[in-house]
């Protein structure tokens, strides 16, 4: 079975070293880009299965990438999780635009966040398994 | 009433005409009587005294003409007749009943003549005619007398002057009326002028007619009165004119304190309208047309929607035309004016009420374009500082759990962890030193205090601080400072932290192996420091902005130095307050540098104190 693939999209270095450790280590395979533009192209490449993005970032932000990636991709709606702060609250109002994004409270965890993705792929699993069922 | 004693006059002098008339009248018949009578008894006597005495007196028993005359008397007034003697003897006589035949007069040598005899017993008067007899060989003279009438006012000429009487007077009723009718347009006169100086008088004047004036009221009092009313009148004028003057004078007081107070409304920085209860502008300065982009010509005299394009102004002006007395609040709103998009307002309406009633609304525009973009940036340095403290705690955090997570068991990964953890920390506290100096800075609260100081010492100082740093990177960090390098006038403290600041971006964006120089050089005016780096450059673009405040650096590659945008800033407005001038000179991927250009100290104070 394929490894399950992340992008990992944070201008912050660091962030993405700690998580790319952290979520190789749970078995995932983790695709980075520092910005937007950077996502695209490894998106065009291909597609990841889950998308986690910063938003404030430079050059292309997280809320152009989550729509960019939507549009140029309809069939595709795989799930996209955004790290934001509570304090920013205009940030829910795009969100709820678009279809399976989902928030990351800042400052992260990364434990949640493994939590979360086993949970949808645990989830997913199900529905697979249901869809062959049937 | 004045016209009751004229009327009383013309009564008077009426009857007085009257009796005058009558006694002429009187005094006119009796002479006529007398002329008669005279004429009468002449021209009696003169046919007697023609006749022969024989038949004047013709003896005893015979009858006599003088019995004839008796007889045939055609006069009422007939008393006697006698022939006499000039001894008095009467030859004949006659006399009518209750006359006697008085002693005869001398005869008077002229002949005819007449004489008067005084009243006797009976009370009569005699008037006596006579004459010498042509025949007589004697003297003898014929005499006749005549009473003289006994009442002068015959009976029968009643009726005539009554009439007389009757008819002039009713000329006084007439001439009465027609004085009455001439009057009347005078009296109307004196009434007005009697009003009207009553009323003056009302007013506080103090000429007062008297009340009983009008009862004695004729054309002389009319007269005075006039004279009365146009010495008041003239008074009066004289002191309308100096009213008139005075109250031209505090007109123009009022037309300068009402110029002055336009004046001040127009100056004020603020827009001004005024709006009466009708929703119609009354007032407006020249001020509204940049705040709202409307001229004031398109808005006075205007109702609101024929000139507002604004839907809140709109809908607050609304509420305050309809509200009523009541509405002693005021209300504020902002708002971006339709006509002037890029501008921000503050508008404030507020109730004109004096006097418990409500003279319109005032509305006053201000411009708060600079507070809002205050607050914009306000909010946007909190959002921004917010997202730069959290960054480094988020990476503290990610790090932290990894450690704390069991599963970590490189020995590599634990000592990154902590190196970045070390970095981040190190990272939030300049971030936070900074902001602190930038807010004092911005706060005007940083005052340079200036001295003189020798560079090298400073500029050693930072080197050493700055080399364990430099060289935990494996960077090679030089300090080149001229010998006898001339003082400078710096603030230490502040220009530690700008030459920190330069070289802490210059290890920063270095790679290993690179170098930096920390170099002090003297011109002919300038003292320069300079920070050289063989580190990751800059373009030009970016050299531009470099300075500016949160600006950053867009950094390629896997290699990421995290900055916050602050170094830069704080150093040039540093380099500023000395007055000095920050230079930088960069080429992408072959390094930087940072130049500090200072003024010299002037040789004046040179023998000044160095610290």
């Amino acid at each position: 079975m394929n490894k399950r693939t992340i992008l990992l999209v944070d201008d912050e270095p660091h962030v993405i070293r700690v998580l790319r450790l952290m979520l190789e280590r749970e078995g995932y395979e983790v695709v980075s880009a520092n910005d937007g533009a950077e996502a695209l192209a490894k998106m065009d490449a291909r597609r990841p299965d889950v998308m986690v993005s910063d938003i404030q970032m430079a050059g292309m932000d997280g809320r152009a990438l989550c729509r960019t990636a939507r549009e140029r991709y309809p069939d595709e709606p795989f799930p996209i999780l955004v790290m934001t702060s509570m304090t920013a609250t205009g940030e829910r109002e795009w969100v709820r635009e678009l279809a399976n994004v989902d928030f990351l409270e800042k400052p992260l965890s990364p434990r949640q966040l493994i939590a979360r993705l086993a949970a949808h792929f645990a989830a997913a699993a199900t529905q697979q398994e249901k869809t062959h069922a049937a | 009433m004045k016209n009751n004693r004229i009327g009383l006059i013309l009564v008077g002098s009426m009857l007085a005409v009257i009796a005058l008339v009558v006694t002429l009248l009187l005094q006119r018949q009796q002479a006529e009587h007398a002329e008669q009578v005279r004429v009468q008894g002449l021209g009696m006597v003169r046919s007697l005294a023609a006749l022969p005495v024989s038949v004047l007196a013709p003896g005893k028993g015979a009858p006599s003409v003088l019995d004839s005359i008796l007889a045939y008397r055609d006069n009422p007034d007939f008393a006697y007749a006698a022939v006499s003697l000039e001894n008095g003897r009467n030859l004949a006589e006659v006399a009518s009943a209750g006359a006697l035949v008085p002693p005869a007069a001398p005869l008077a040598l002229t002949g005819f003549a007449e004489r008067e005899i005084a009243a006797g017993q009976n009370g009569r008067m005699i008037r006596e005619f006579h004459g010498p007899v042509a025949s007589a060989d004697q003297k003898t003279q014929v005499r006749i007398g005549y009473f003289a009438p006994r009442t002068p006012l015959a009976l029968k000429d009643l009726p005539f002057y009554a009439l007389i009487a009757l008819a002039m007077f009713l000329l006084v009723p007439l001439i009465y009326l027609v004085i009455k009718r001439e009057m009347a347009p005078l009296a109307a006169l004196g009434e007005q002028l009697r009003t009207a100086a009553a009323c003056q008088a009302g007013a506080g004047q103090a000429l007062v007619i008297a009340p009983g004036a009008d009862q004695d009221a004729d054309v002389r009092g009319l007269a005075h009165k006039l004279n009365r009313y146009l010495d008041q009148a003239s008074a009066r004028i004289r002191e309308l004119e100096q009213e008139s003057v005075a109250s031209m004078a505090s007109g123009r007081l009022l037309e300068y304190g009402s110029n002055k107070m336009q004046a001040v409304l127009q100056c004020l920085p603020d827009g001004l309208l005024v709006l009466d209860p009708a929703g119609e502008v009354t007032f407006a300065t020249g001020k509204i047309e940049p705040l709202l982009g409307v001229p004031v010509t398109d808005v006075l005299s205007q109702p609101v929607e024929a000139w507002c394009r604004d839907p809140e102004l709109r809908a607050m002006l609304a509420r305050f035309r309809s509200a009523g007395l009541d509405t002693r609040s005021q209300m504020t709103i902002e708002f971006n004016p339709a006509g002037v998009p890029d501008k921000r307002l503050w508008a404030t309406a507020q109730a004109l009420l004096g006097h418990s009633m409500a003279y319109g609304t005032l509305v006053v525009l201000r411009d708060a374009t600079r507070e809002h973009l205050a607050r914009q940036a306000g909010n946007d340095f909190v959002a921004h500082v917010a997202h730069e403290l959290k960054s480094p705690l988020n990476v503290i955090g990610m790090y932290g759990e990894m450690l704390a997570d069991a599963g970590v068991d490189d020995p590599a990964v634990r000592v990154e962890a902590i190196n970045v953890i070390q970095d981040e920390v190190e990272r939030m506290n300049s971030l936070v030193n900074n902001l602190l100096n930038v807010s004092k800075l911005e706060m005007g609260s940083m005052r340079p205090e200036r001295h003189r100081v020798k560079l090298d010492d400073l500029l050693r100082d930072a080197w050493q601080q700055a080399r364990s740093r430099a060289e935990g990177k494996g960077i090679r960090l030089e300090l080149q400072v001229a010998r006898d390098l001339a003082a400078v006038s710096v603030d230490k403290d502040l220009f530690r932290i700008a030459i920190n600041n330069l070289l802490n971006n210059a290890i920063k964006y270095n790679q290993a192996g690179g170098s930096v120089v920390l170099a002090a050089d003297e011109g002919d005016t300038d003292v320069v420091i300079a920070v050289r780096d063989s580190g990751i450059g800059m373009s030009v673009d970016d050299r531009e902005h470099v300075t500016e405040k949160f600006f950053r650096v867009r950094e390629t590659g896997d290699q990421q130095r995290g900055g916050h945008g602050l170094g830069l800033y704080l150093t040039n407005q540093i380099v500023e307050l000395h007055h000095g001038r920050l230079t930088i000179d960069s080429e992408l991927g072959h390094g930087s540098v940072f130049s500090i250009h200072l003024k010299k100290m002037p040789a004046l104070v040179e023998g000044g104190q160095v610290l």
